[in-house]
């Protein structure tokens, strides 16, 4: 009962704050979940067994908020809940390998809160020493006193949510910081001496030139972060954003200058020593974000708080998106009254993930484990399926050294089914050619997999 | 939904008590037939015959039982439109129809004849008003086009196929039967048009009084017409007036007596006596003949029912009846037929000597093939059951007949215990001018860019239309061959000037080779395969037929591009004397004003200097688009191919080049831009987006076509490509 008229309550604060924060919702469509900004204040991802992800966001209300704003305590206290009612499926398994706090802006919860839910968690799963925890922060939400408490409670990576380096692009994406935030927000990273921080750039803004994003670039690279990812403005059609524009029409650069734009991204921070790790992560070395890369092999993860998804034993699960919905599934889930339903992975489905995922990672598709998989025929299928992007520089194979197999390897080898599936060790999208058009390339895969 | 005509047997002499009989035969007009819209689909009379066998003394009585005529109670004289004085007498006809049941119809009361127009000189217009001023078809049931029941000959306003209509029509108190068989007006189908008129012994020149000229008649020489009428004259668009023409002399060839009919005269803008002057004038030149005596012509508005009457009084009148020779041994001309799922093959025949009853025992003369009449009747314009059919009537038969080719058109019909010593004439093959490949394709597999073009289908419409996107190295061979082979048997059998062979291609399989009268014919073709037989079909770009004289003496004609000898082999190409299939007479006809000297002597070939334009698209050879031109055109058609290519196929993910090339010689190149990127930038574990990102690609991948993988590295080239062959000459040229 409390927590329900909590929710109302929360509601009409909601609702008074509005318009504003509306638009922001809407703008952030981009954000990849704008949609489920509507309703809620706070998010809430856990990954877990290896990952754990924490996800918050408060869009306009960051003036509002102080320590003790009882909309943030309230939904922490729900989240713990969730975590202490969630059913670990495995007797032994091993601690947890990496905890992402996300979506929206963790950084506003108060540390004393993210140290209950880090407690939660580790009594719960049990943590590794080495943990990666990672936080996504952005500018003007946070001070060096607050991230040092933060760093204290174990905090040990840090995703800047930069966006951009101009004024007037960080405005017209909404974001609520401003270009000063920008620079005082790297400033306090770096004198926090947090080693492991990575920082984040949106590209094809509305009105953006390439001078600026060079800009961005540049100065993104001298604030030397460990790890930069670069995510191109996706316009999702039920968005206030899609509805004012057109993806490749101005004021929106055209597909030829966005992919201008990738391509410099990758050639500038390939130049600065940063390794091109995925479609849109770049690193140092051995900075890769280890949590996402749970993700991108497939790996099984636990996930906390509304909205969020899980993937465990192969069945990914989303929780309710509004705080009313939200609620009522913990009350359900302390009940025991949820049923996360563990039918037959779908084997399709399954190598349809992998692929995906895989092929959007440097690494590749690393074909002996999926032929072990899902069978030969497929594999071999795959192979052919791009040879003709093998030619045109989209795909590489490599063998099992990584050593690139040339064309006139490949026809010779494409003779033979046998020898084909023996040789070839990994087959990876190329950079930044093959990332380009990495949709168009894994719905081929997809093609075959699924006639 | 019934209508409402009823059946009643006539008996002769009539039975005095009027009122006695209609009650007597109550209980055979209660069978309402279920008329359909279509006269292909069977009406059942199983009905009709069970309750002739239950009023015996009926039958004793009937001395000719094919008296069926046909009324609608209900249409009353207030029915029939406009014109008072025709409704008045039509009314009154049907009502001593009823009462007096009808005495038969003796030969010389028969009148068989067609209507020749231009097209929207409002031939179907005047067709329909004949229907319903004579009460063949009662007023509500009257729709536009009546006798055009195929749904494309509606769309379009056109009639492809010929249909007969028999009408009742009271001359002087005595009672006449009009056969009124319609004809097609485009060219294309011209070949229509001689089995129509072989049938008949009058004609109706129908003329649009407000339309000027018809001047173009004039430089035509009758030489050429043979050629135009059954050869086709694949190059005409429409609205060409010489098809008419041809169709005139056509008929006066044929001893047709011709009644010049001035439509529209309604119309402000209508100028009879100048259009009868044209019709009648005999000019100086050489190659004028048409000279009708246009003394007589009835002045008519068939939407208005002006002149109805008159036009009935002349086709009495004017028009010869048929020979009365039902005395000679059965001879029964086959102007028509199609393939009746239920029925087998139905046949529709003008009866020339003799008579055929119900149950006779029948030889089709050419193929020696002999049947027992199941069902013999007429066409008012649906089909009637009758008993037995006179020298001088049409109708039509069915007996079951399994094998289209037993019964093919132009045949003769003889009896076969007294057979005719001679067959009739029948017809001039009909020898198709544009050739084109079709092939089948599955369209399970493309219902997504059938959906994707439907719009555009609409948009298009009387051009061609892209049925759907191929793959050319796609190989789309699907079991579908089959049916299309038994798609096209069975519509040639309605189709007479439909030739095909089997054809394979590297890039669409298992297909035919067809060829047509003209270009309308064969998009009508390719529709109707595509509508009454459930198809999707690829149209390779059209062609005519070359001949080509080899280094070794040979002559080999040659209707595929693909098939053409090597360059080494040939000495010379011959091309049927004006260029293809362009809009040639729509420019002949705006370039000249109407009075284009038609030099064509359209017969025989000449040799030009013709080169074979290949098209590579992605650096590999398309063979259906490869295509025969002039040596001097090749590079504007060239280059303006390559570009329309470009904008038909899409983007890959590879830049694409497209050329044409003469032999090896590259003469027009175009590139296809590669698309720039397709990617979406975030993919993590957070809120389902793993999920929605795979649901996207699978999207794509719908989007894509499942076979998309099949084309890989190759290039998509939607239908609309190879279409674009075609346009493009046009536009060249």
């Amino acid at each position: 009962m409390t927590c329900e008229c909590a929710g109302i309550e929360r509601k009409k604060a909601d609702c008074e704050r509005v318009e504003g924060a509306n638009n922001l919702i809407n703008v952030f469509g981009f954000f990849d979940r704008g949609d489920d900004f509507a309703d809620c204040i706070e998010y809430f991802t856990i990954s877990a067994l290896f990952s754990f992800v924490f996800l918050l966001c408060f869009f306009a209300a960051v003036h509002e908020t102080s320590e003790d704003d009882p909309r943030i305590s309230n939904y922490i206290q729900i989240l713990i809940r969730e975590i202490e009612a969630t059913q670990t499926h495995f007797d032994q398994h091993p601690p947890l390998q990496t905890i992402f706090f996300g979506g929206g802006t963790p950084s506003l919860v108060p540390p004393r809160l993210v140290a209950k839910v880090l407690e939660t968690l580790r009594s719960k799963f049990g943590l590794c020493l080495d943990a990666e925890i990672s936080m996504e922060m952005d500018p003007g939400t946070f001070d060096a006193k607050k991230l040092k408490e933060l760093m204290g409670l174990g905090v040990n990576r840090v995703s800047l949510g930069v966006q951009a380096f101009q004024e007037e692009l960080l405005k017209a994406c909404g974001r609520a910081h401003g270009l000063e935030e920008v620079h005082e927000a790297i400033e306090i990273v770096g004198s926090c001496g947090v080693e492991n921080w990575s920082m984040d750039l949106i590209s094809s803004l509305p009105n953006q030139t390439q001078e600026m994003w060079e800009e961005s670039l540049r100065l993104t690279i001298e604030a030397k972060p460990t790890h930069v990812s670069v995510y191109d403005l996706q316009i999702e059609k039920d968005t206030k954003f899609g509805s004012l524009y057109t993806p490749g029409e101005f004021p929106l650069p055209s597909d030829t200058q966005s992919a201008k734009f990738y391509r410099m991204a990758s050639r500038k921070l390939a130049e600065a020593n940063y390794n091109h790790y995925e479609v849109s992560s770049y690193s140092k070395n051995g900075f890769e974000c280890k949590h996402n890369y749970t993700y991108w092999i497939n790996k099984p993860f636990y996930a906390f708080g509304l909205g969020s998804a899980s993937y465990i034993n192969g069945t990914r699960y989303s929780r309710p998106k509004k705080l009313k919905d939200y609620t009522t599934y913990v009350q359900n889930l302390e009940g025991g009254l949820v049923d996360i339903q563990e039918d037959d992975v779908d084997e399709g489905e399954m190598a349809m993930d992998i692929v995906m995922l895989s092929l959007r990672t440097s690494k590749g598709l690393e074909l002996k484990s999926f032929r072990e998989d899902f069978g030969s025929a497929v594999a071999v299928e795959l192979c052919k399926v791009y040879e003709p992007y093998m030619k045109s520089g989209h795909v590489a194979f490599l063998d099992y050294r990584r050593r690139e197999i040339t064309e006139d390897e490949f026809s010779s080898l494409v003779l033979d089914d046998e020898k084909l599936e023996n040789e070839i060790g990994f087959i990876r999208l190329s950079d930044p050619d093959g990332f380009l058009l990495s949709n168009e390339l894994i719905s081929l895969a997809f093609g075959v997999m699924d006639p | 939904m019934a209508t409402n005509l009823k059946l009643f047997l006539s008996s002769k002499p009539p039975p005095h008590d009027n009122y006695h009989h209609c009650t007597r035969t109550t209980n055979l007009s209660r069978h309402l037939l279920p008329f359909p819209v279509s006269n292909r689909t069977f009406c059942s009379l199983h009905s009709f015959r069970s309750s002739k066998n239950n009023s015996n003394d009926y039958s004793r009585s009937r001395r000719r039982s094919y008296r069926v005529c046909n009324k609608a109670a209900d249409v009353q004289s207030k029915d029939v439109s406009d014109a008072a004085e025709v409704t008045v007498l039509a009314g009154r006809d049907r009502l001593l129809k009823i009462l007096r049941l009808e005495v038969q119809v003796p030969t010389e009361n028969i009148r068989n004849f067609s209507i020749i127009a231009h097209i929207d000189h409002g031939k179907s217009t005047l067709a329909d008003k004949l229907l319903q001023v004579t009460g063949t078809v009662p007023s509500r049931e009257m729709k536009e086009q009546f006798l055009d029941n195929m749904d494309l000959e509606r769309e379009r306003g056109i009639t492809i196929k010929l249909q007969a209509a028999r009408m009742r029509f009271m001359h002087e108190d005595r009672p006449y039967c009009l056969n009124l068989i319609d004809t097609p007006g485009h060219v294309d189908f011209s070949y229509e048009v001689s089995r129509s008129l072989a049938a008949c012994e009058g004609a109706l020149l129908v003329v649009d009084a407000s339309q000027a000229s018809l001047s173009i008649f004039y430089r035509v020489g009758p030489f050429s017409l043979n050629y135009l009428c059954y050869y086709g004259l694949p190059w005409f668009q429409d609205g060409v007036e010489a098809q008419t023409l041809a169709n005139v002399y056509l008929a006066l060839e044929n001893n047709l007596e011709v009644i010049p009919v001035l439509n529209k005269i309604d119309l402000p803008g209508a100028e009879p006596n100048r259009v009868v002057q044209e019709i009648e004038e005999v000019s100086s030149q050489e190659a004028i003949v048409i000279g009708l005596d246009c003394s007589n012509a009835i002045y008519c508005s068939a939407k208005e029912g002006i002149g109805i009457k008159e036009i009935l009084n002349a086709i009495v009148q004017r028009i010869p009846p048929p020979l009365n020779s039902a005395g000679r041994p059965l001879r029964a001309l086959i102007f028509d037929s199609y393939y009746d799922a239920y029925r087998g093959v139905i046949v529709y025949f003008r009866v020339i000597d003799g008579t055929v009853k119900k149950g006779d025992r029948i030889l089709f003369m050419a193929s020696g093939k002999d049947y027992f009449a199941d069902e013999i009747g007429v066409l008012s314009p649906n089909q009637l059951q009758v008993d037995e059919l006179y020298a001088g009537e049409v109708g039509y038969i069915s007996a079951s007949i399994r094998s289209v080719a037993d019964a093919r058109v132009g045949d003769t019909i003889t009896h076969y215990s007294r057979k005719a010593e001679q067959s009739l004439p029948g017809y001039k093959e009909a020898t198709p001018m544009v050739f084109c490949g079709l092939f089948p394709i599955d369209a399970d597999q493309y219902s997504y860019f059938l959906s994707y073009y439907l719009p555009q289908k609409l948009h298009c419409y009387g051009t061609f239309l892209p049925s759907s996107v191929i793959s050319l190295i796609g190989i789309i061979r699907c079991n579908r061959f089959p049916d299309l082979r038994d798609a096209l048997d069975k519509l040639q059998l309605n189709d007479a000037a439909l030739k095909f062979e089997p054809e394979t291609s590297s890039a669409m399989g298992f297909g035919f080779r067809c060829g047509f009268l003209g270009l309308l014919h064969m998009e009508i073709v390719q529709e109707r395969l595509e509508r009454e037989y459930n198809l999707s079909l690829i149209t390779t770009a059209p062609s005519v037929v070359y001949r080509v004289n080899c280094t070794n003496g040979e002559t080999v004609e040659c209707s595929n591009p693909s098939l053409l000898p090597e360059p080494g082999k040939r000495r010379s190409v011959e091309e049927p004397i004006v260029k293809m299939v362009g809009d040639f007479f729509d420019q002949l006809k705006s370039r000249s004003k109407g009075y284009a000297s038609m030099e064509y002597s359209f017969i025989g070939y000449k040799e030009s200097d013709l080169i074979k334009l290949d098209v590579l698209i992605n650096s590999e050879g398309v063979e259906p688009l490869s295509t025969i031109v002039h040596r001097d055109k090749a590079y504007s058609v060239g280059r303006a191919l390559t570009q329309k290519l470009k904008e038909l196929i899409p983007r890959q993910m590879f830049k694409v080049p497209i050329q044409a090339c003469i032999g090896t010689k590259v003469i027009a190149s175009e590139s296809l831009s590669a698309i720039r990127k397709d990617v979406l930038a975030k993919c993590y574990g957070k809120c389902g987006d793993i999920s929605r990102k795979k649901k996207l690609l699978k999207k794509q991948v719908i989007a894509a076509g499942k076979k998309r993988m099949k084309a890989i590295g190759k290039v998509d080239v939607p239908q609309e490509a190879f279409m674009a062959v075609l346009k493009l000459e046009k536009e060249v040229l």
